[in-house]
């Protein structure tokens, strides 16, 4: 009796035997030939560790990674990997990680990630890290620091506003208080007092005060008007369309996705209001809402990482700091789906190559406020 | 020979019953092969050479060549990322060099592990206790706040320091878990909704005291604490510069499990849990003071998800951010779904933990190597955690028969409680 009831059982041994065999099997099969992959890596490789946001973020962790993809395009012997990061506690073993694979150059995005990546520079001399957008703590020599001027290309940004606006007064409003942010705030209202002074206008710049003395990437102090973090799209909506009450038509949110907020604003206001976009070309980036974007002010992430990947697979690689200006399209402005006039156009043009050969200064203190 | 027939036919029928374990490692394989077929349906190498039959079935060869490469690179890459990379362990043995990076591997997934098992623990209790606590991260929050302000604010030997971190790590815990113990003891507000919607305001008090002048880092705007003072930290176990991150916290580990097991099984107050758990009307027949049984349960379960929070912080950032614990890293919601694949019991839980820190750890592995988002690692857990949860499921596809042995029964009753 017990016996038939084993020979019954043994009817489905093959099966579960198949199927745990295939996962099981494959497995210990392939443990054994992981010795191949260790010796073929003549390649240069580069690996991105992005912050919370992913490489889908549409921002900055995007750009990173797009950055090294465009590098994987001009040179063929860069492969290339990454490893988003699911909260803070990831950096650490996700640089970690990299570095265990011997990639030749490791980025990471953002200035949170700062103390694992110096803490991990300081420990591995012979690894090279460049991250993005910060200033970093260490001086090791291993670390390239990607910095941008944005204040130059919120000059433009805000000097297009200025001669846009039909209402006379513009604004704009940050996330947090950071210098990152602060710069884009302060170029923009310099903008916006350069246009008064040399087109003999009076065009209002809400949102920011800048405190006297020069702005750096280090420090840019001001008072203005913040949401406190870089998510609450509703506060976003309640800020522009605050501005839009006080008499401005264009907003420049300088929050990342809180932006979108504004453009909800912007929307709900009516013809005549628009966004001034940040980070990104908004009319890619966020391409259902081009019509509601005067323009946009970049940063220039893509370049400047595609830029430290090439050089440093060239074995070309120099700690210490990147800035991006205008003259390496480290920051810019483009224009959205609103119209602008040729000669506005001009007239920008002629801007931007001032402040490319400095003789147009980005401080807003060196004009007069309005 | 029919002799050693009837033996290996024997010990096949023992192998295929029912037995909870049975049931988990058959979950388990399932669960992989799930992640297998995401792996085939989401590779655009695999399909491309699938796609090739369409055309002449000479190409089945090399499909089920690319097929297996890509899912075989994807397991083995999660493997020797989290277990251990046999080249490098060989190379290692023979010529006694590079014992750090042969140990990395399990170094990580131990770290990961660490709160995960105490944390896991302290759901556990509470579930064989017949309560859900779905409010375990919460109180790991509080308790690394509280632990971080031991760390951060008090100066003392490490001696006292480390103690005092981790005691106020659980006191936090205690603190979260006191209140929808007390409220489900004397007004009767059911614990589910209480634990969980103590989850966002422990988050938003996060943000709060991150912000305050006590805790935020000086001369920085964001959510950032100071580092916890070096007495405070629980250090690498093979010291700092061995780059392994395993600690003394899983020492912590273990002792809870121990602690957890002679809880249950042989204390009066644990069995004094376990009745209440399987039956509250018998438990209160027989003399067992439920309103205690709840509010205890609750600040045991509470203290223990707090010291999963600052052991954690302790362990592996030295601080605390406002994304501590916060979304993926919410190991109080995958201490749930650790503690039921463990089936409650302090054992269990201790495996249930160590797979999944190998799935995690492994399936970074994975996406640095083969470009397989860690996605992967998040579906197969899940699926694993549904095929434990449906062990009728389990049993039907592999035609498992009933064991001789009773199999062990969940004690929570959820919403009948």
């Amino acid at each position: 009796m017990q016996k038939v009831q084993i020979r019954g059982r043994l009817r489905h041994l093959g099966m579960v035997i198949g199927a745990s065999s295939l996962v099981l099997g494959t497995l210990t099969i392939s443990v054994a030939a992981n010795t191949v992959s260790a010796t073929a890596a003549t390649k240069f490789k580069a690996c991105v560790v992005t912050d919370t946001g992913g490489v889908n973020d549409k921002s900055f962790n995007a750009s990173a990674w797009q950055g090294a993809k465009d590098a994987k395009k001009i040179n063929k012997n860069i492969s290339i990997s990454y490893l988003s990061s699911t909260s803070s506690t990831d950096y650490v073993p996700n640089i970690n990680k990299f570095i265990q694979q011997r990639c030749g150059l490791i980025v990471t995005v953002g200035f949170l990630m700062d103390e694992a990546t110096s803490t991990a520079s300081n420990a591995h001399l012979s690894q090279k890290f460049a991250i993005v957008d910060d200033a970093p703590s260490t001086k090791s020599k291993n670390v390239l620091s990607l910095q941008y001027e944005t204040d130059q290309g919120a000059f433009l940004g805000g000097y297009l506003a200025a001669a846009s606006t039909k209402t006379g007064a513009v604004g704009t409003f940050g996330g947090m208080q950071f210098p990152s942010v602060t710069l884009y705030m302060n170029g923009f209202v310099a903008g916006v007092r350069y246009y008064n002074k040399t087109q003999g206008a009076a065009v209002k710049a809400l949102g920011w005060n800048p405190a006297s003395g020069k702005c750096s990437l280090g420090k840019c102090d001001g008072t203005g008007t913040f949401v406190g973090n870089f998510s609450d799209q509703t506060a976003g909506k309640t800020i522009t369309a605050g501005d839009f009450a006080a008499g401005a038509d264009i907003v420049f949110p300088v929050a990342g996705s809180v932006g979108l907020g504004s453009v909800a604003a912007a929307q709900q206001a009516g013809a005549g209001h628009s966004v001034m976009w940040v980070d990104t070309n908004g009319c890619v980036s966020d391409a259902q809402y081009c019509s509601s974007f005067i323009g946009s002010v970049t940063k220039g992430v893509e370049p400047s990482v595609r830029d430290a990947i090439l050089s440093a697979a060239k074995g070309k690689f120099h700690g210490g700091t990147y800035v991006g200006t205008l003259k390496n399209q480290g920051t810019g402005v483009t224009y959205g789906g609103i119209t602008v006039p040729a000669s506005v156009k001009a007239k920008l043009n002629a801007v931007a190559a001032g402040i490319k050969n400095g003789s147009i200064s980005v401080n807003p203190n060196d004009y007069p406020a309005s | 020979m029919p002799r050693a027939f009837t033996q290996f036919a024997n010990a096949w029928v023992r192998l295929t019953s029912k037995s909870p374990i049975v049931v988990t490692f058959f979950a388990i394989v399932l669960g992989l092969l799930i992640g297998a077929l995401i792996i085939i349906t989401t590779t655009p190498a695999v399909l491309v050479s699938w796609r090739g039959l369409f055309h002449s079935w000479g190409g089945l060869g090399h499909a089920l060549k690319v097929t297996f490469d890509n899912v075989g690179s994807a397991y083995r890459d999660m493997f020797s990322g989290s277990v251990v990379n046999p080249p490098e362990f060989w190379h290692a043995l023979t010529t006694g060099k590079n014992w750090n990076q042969a140990l990395t591997p399990i170094s990580e997934t131990l770290t990961y592990a660490t709160p995960l098992i105490i944390a896991s623990i302290g759901v556990g209790l509470a579930f064989q206790t017949g309560i859900f606590n779905i409010g375990a991260n919460g109180q790991a929050i509080l308790g690394g706040i509280a632990g971080a302000s031991v760390a951060t604010l008090i100066h003392l030997p490490m001696i006292l320091h480390l103690p005092l971190t981790m005691l106020a790590g659980i006191a936090g815990g205690m603190i979260a878990g006191s209140i929808p113990g007390l409220l489900k003891a004397f007004t009767g507000a059911h614990e589910v909704i209480v634990t969980l919607m103590l989850n966002y305001v422990v988050a938003l008090f996060l943000i709060f005291s991150l912000l305050s002048t006590a805790l935020q880092r000086p001369n920085q705007s964001n959510d950032i604490s100071r580092n916890f003072d070096p007495s405070a930290q629980l250090a690498p176990l093979f010291g700092t510069a061995s780059g392994l991150r395993v600690s003394w916290g899983i020492f912590i580990a273990l002792a809870v499990v121990v602690f957890a097991w002679w809880f249950l099984d042989r204390s009066s107050l644990g069995f004094d849990f376990r009745v209440t758990g399987a039956n509250p009307n018998a438990a209160r027949a027989s003399g067992i003071n439920a309103k205690a049984v709840i509010v205890m349960v609750f600040l045991l379960s509470g203290g223990l998800a707090g010291l999963a929070g600052v052991v954690q912080a302790s362990s592996t950032t030295h601080l605390i951010d406002g994304g501590f614990l916060i979304g993926n890293a919410g190991i109080g919601f995958t201490a749930i779904t650790v503690a039921l694949l463990g089936r409650n019991r302090p054992m269990g839980i201790l495996w249930a933990s160590l797979l999944f820190a190998a799935l995690g750890v492994g399936g970074r592995a994975m996406q640095a190597s083969t470009g397989i988002p860690l996605d992967l690692a998040t579906v197969i857990q899940s699926a694993i955690v549904l095929f434990v949860a449906t062990p009728v499921l389990v049993k039907e596809i592999f035609r498992l028969h009933t064991a001789q042995t009773g199999a062990v029964q969940l004690a929570t009753k959820g919403w009948s409680s």
